[in-house]
């Protein structure tokens, strides 16, 4: 077993099982820690795909940005009950059942596609090439990007502005 | 040798993790968070097809994909505080404002 | 434009160019009398180009393609003035010029909108009947023919807010319908036959014995069915009694002088091709002879003034057309046009009686010579002339049809034809008895109609004479060579009828009821109009309301149902499948996550 199966093991395990607890544990603000968790480990699969670029990405935006803005967002509303949230759950079964008939659809799809298995030899750091896409074809985009992210930025202080 | 296969069927389960999540989260944070897992499996999906199939355009979008999730949180929760505040409370299912 | 064919698209433009007028501007046709006077100015230079025409002689014809096509115009429009064409054209402008003059007393008393709206009628119809008169191919005459047949419509229909005077109208318009369907039909057919709507190329081609095309027969046969309804033969002829109910002058005109023998005047126009089928002319005599008959012995029983003189025009008709189908068509278009004159008298005549009197039963009437005299003269003239009497007009067109029918050995339909010269005499004598003489039975004072109802009619009376006398003299046309006995004879089957009216209802010599008692089945059949009224009510009960029910029933249960079947489907389905709408984001997320299942299915089943 490589080095690199090992690790991906590792981070297999660790993810699932962080984003089953976040699907599962009925304290919000657990939740929210778990899903840190979990897209720490989702940055360490990037990692095993020899992408530190997104993996920097991912830790900044996500367990940074995303977490961060969760739990604003929580302890904002259980100030404004002023009680602890309860995270509960309804028709786990069914939820469960189409869940797992998803995966299997995907899953079985998957098999049955001829997937080019051999993986390409070590690469580059592929961040420069990242960056001369970003600013080469994909500039418009990136420039309706930040639109649309200063739109967001907006409409979020919009909605969540006190009354008065 | 971890194969492709390996990487999608990880983030299949870390996709249906995400949705049993959105089908069965009464708190609207916590569909939230559902949301999150499922994109992010997609983005392993992304990074995986670039990375095995070497190209670039992958990882691009991966970059977009992660940008706009973020905006989405950020409306997202927003939405939620303001729907918090009118109906003085965060359960989804008591938010059947729109039906028939 | 050549010159010769100026006059006459003069008389036709006239009258097109009045109805515009009152048709286009609405309150000079609210105006009434004034509408009145533009029309009959129009129909009065009309009337004067038509009298040029006639008088020049002129034979004409200029056409303008129409429907183009590869190879030519399909059909033409244009005009044909030849002698035929003449004379009616005189004879149409003229009646309808008294009966327009005639119409203002007579219609005075209407509102000004109704009187305006009746000339209008009036000058479309004058310029379809000159159309149709004028038309040199079978195509225009169609157009014309189905637009006097409107205008026969409108006019019965005048008093539209009459139940009767309604109903009349469609009974017209539909029973005449009826033979134009063979009409258009036979056109067509014989257009697929010769490649030619023209009179003129089917003249020349019958007269080259180039006609000779498989079914000519049954073609021409089609041709006269457009007669039937519009000359109201036998069994098409219930229409005309009951198109009494529109304005008196509308009958004179239409119903008696111009439009019922559009009819004749076809057959007539077309006689060069009706030569070529033998049996059809035959059977057209037979009808004709049997329709003069049948009508004849109605009128015997009928109380009604303009009835009797209604049943008296389809009895003449079928003269006409008897003598068309014996080949004497001379004989029965000279008599069209005496019986246009006479019988526009007497209807004019009846009118102006009616317009007195308030009723049309002769049995209300009575004595009315010694209150209205002139009307009474002129009433006895048109009946002298209609029973046959020398030397009015009428009789040397009967005797002329008569000679023709003779001479075309078809003995039957000559023995009818005498039978109802008789009968003929028998009941205008009954009229004249029994409303101009005897005991007076009419409330109030029936007083002289005004002189613009006189004026025409005297005018009219001259004019059967003048023109009696001008066929005795042997001027004019040289008709048909009858034998010697024929005159005596025609002469004392009306002196026959003359004397049983006289001693019926004169004399009082033998009472009717007698009679009546003794030709029991004949007038209960007659008074019955041999249950033919019936008969078409019963069909149009039977087949046509059942099959109309029927349909109403398909298309109410059956079409509708479906429909509302549907309908109430999808509502119920919308009502029962709302709430599937929960509002509730999750269970939308449970169909999104169900419609990825699907595709996976779809891919894993079908896409390969």
């Amino acid at each position: 077993m490589t080095l690199e199966a090992v690790g991906f093991w590792v981070v297999a395990v660790v993810l699932l099982a962080s984003s089953l607890a976040v699907v599962l544990t009925p304290n919000l603000f657990h939740a929210v820690l778990y899903l840190a968790a979990a897209l720490v480990a989702t940055g360490a699969i990037f990692l095993l795909l020899e992408q530190p670029f997104l993996f920097a990405v991912q830790l900044l935006l996500y367990a940074g940005g995303v977490v961060t803005i969760v739990v604003f967002a929580i302890m904002l509303t259980e100030r404004l009950i002023g009680e602890r949230v309860r995270q509960t759950s309804r028709h786990l079964v069914n939820g469960a059942i189409v869940a797992a008939a998803v995966f299997a659809g995907i899953a079985g799809f998957l098999l049955r596609s001829p997937l080019a298995t051999p993986r390409p030899g070590p690469v580059d750091d592929a961040t420069v090439a990242i960056g001369r896409a970003l600013v080469g074809p994909f500039a418009v985009t990136l420039e309706l990007l930040g639109v649309l992210l200063v739109t967001a930025l907006l409409g979020a202080l919009y909605f969540a502005r006190s009354d008065e | 040798m971890i194969g492709l296969s390996s990487y999608l069927v990880l983030a299949a389960l870390m996709f249906s993790i995400g949705l049993f999540g959105v089908l069965t989260r009464r708190n609207a944070v916590g569909i939230l968070l559902g949301i999150e897992l499922m994109l992010n499996a997609v983005n392993i999906n992304l990074v995986a097809f670039a990375r095995f199939h070497g190209d670039l355009l992958g990882l691009v979008f991966t970059l977009f994909t992660l940008s706009i999730t973020v905006a989405e949180v950020a409306v997202g929760l927003a939405i939620v505080i303001v729907i918090f505040r009118v109906r003085r409370t965060v359960e989804a299912d008591r938010l059947d404002l729109l039906r028939w | 434009m050549t010159p010769d064919v100026a006059l006459p698209l003069l008389v036709l433009a006239l009258p097109f160019a009045a109805f515009l007028l009152l048709a286009v501007v609405g309150p000079l046709r609210r105006t009434g009398r004034p509408a009145g006077l533009v029309s009959i100015a129009a129909i009065a230079i009309s009337f004067a180009a038509a009298l040029t025409v006639w008088a020049r002689e002129l034979v004409a014809e200029r056409t303008w393609g129409w429907i183009p096509a590869d190879g030519g115009p399909i059909a033409t429009v244009g005009v044909l003035v030849d002698p035929l064409a003449n004379a009616m054209l005189v004879l149409v402008t003229l009646v309808a010029l008294l009966v327009q003059v005639y119409s203002l007393a007579y219609l005075g008393d209407e509102r000004p909108g109704a009187l305006g709206r009746y000339y209008t009628y009036q000058s479309l119809f004058v310029f379809s009947m000159l159309g149709l008169v004028l038309a040199p191919g079978f195509v225009q005459m169609f157009v014309f023919w189905e637009l006097v047949g409107l205008c026969s419509y409108l006019l019965i229909g005048f008093w539209y807010e009459r139940p009767a005077a309604a109903r009349a109208a469609v009974k017209a318009f539909w029973i005449t319908k009826l033979g134009d369907v063979g009409f258009i039909v036979g056109i067509v057919l014989l257009w697929s036959a010769t490649g030619t709507f023209e009179f003129t190329d089917l003249f020349e081609k019958a007269q080259a014995n180039a006609l000779a095309v498989p079914g000519l027969a049954t073609i021409m046969f089609l041709i006269y069915l457009g007669a039937v309804g519009k000359s109201a033969q036998f069994p098409l002829h219930v229409w005309l009694p009951d198109a009494m109910e529109g304005p008196t002058p509308v009958s004179a005109l239409i119903h008696a002088a111009t439009m019922v023998t559009a009819g004749v005047y076809m057959v007539t126009r077309t006689e060069p091709l009706f030569a070529l089928v033998p049996e059809v002319l035959t059977l057209i005599a037979w009808v004709g002879a049997f329709t003069a008959l049948l009508a004849a012995t109605m009128a015997c029983v009928e109380g009604d003034i303009k009835r009797v003189l209604a049943y008296s025009t389809v009895s003449q008709l079928g003269y006409m057309m008897a003598a068309a189908g014996a080949g004497a068509s001379p004989a029965g278009f000279l008599h069209l046009l005496t019986h246009g004159l006479f019988k526009a008298l007497l209807f004019l005549a009846a009118g102006a009686v009616i317009h007195a009197v308030g009723t049309n039963d002769i049995f209300r009437m009575g004595g009315l010579f010694r209150a209205m005299p002139q009307t009474a003269v002129v009433f006895v003239v048109g009946t002298l002339a209609l029973a046959g009497v020398p030397p009015l007009a009428g009789f040397f067109s009967k005797e002329a049809v008569l000679g023709g029918v003779w001479e075309a050995h078809l003995t039957g339909p000559f023995l009818m034809l005498a039978l109802t010269a008789l009968l003929t005499a028998f009941y205008m004598f009954r009229v004249v008895f029994v409303a101009f003489f005897g005991r007076a039975h009419a409330g109030g004072h029936p007083h002289e109609a005004p002189w613009l109802m006189r004026g025409p009619l005297w005018l009219l009376a001259i004019l059967t004479l003048a023109v009696g006398i001008r066929l005795a003299l042997g001027g004019g046309e040289a008709h048909e060579e009858a034998p010697g006995w024929l005159p005596p004879l025609s002469v004392g089957l009306a002196t026959v009828g003359f004397v049983l009216a006289w001693a019926m209802y004169q004399r009082g010599a033998v009472d009717p009821a007698r009679v009546a008692a003794v030709l029991r089945p004949l007038d209960y059949l007659a008074r019955r109009r041999y249950g033919l009224d019936g008969l078409y009510a019963g069909v149009y009960r039977g087949i046509i309301l059942g099959l109309s029910r029927l349909i109403g029933w398909i298309d109410r249960y059956l079409v509708d149902g479906i429909l509302n079947a549907l309908t109430a489907l999808t509502l119920r389905a919308g009502d029962a499948l709302r709430y599937i709408q929960s509002g509730r984001a999750q269970d939308y997320v449970y169909g999104v996550a169900f419609g990825v299942l699907l595709l996976f299915v779809w891919a894993q089943l079908w896409r390969r």
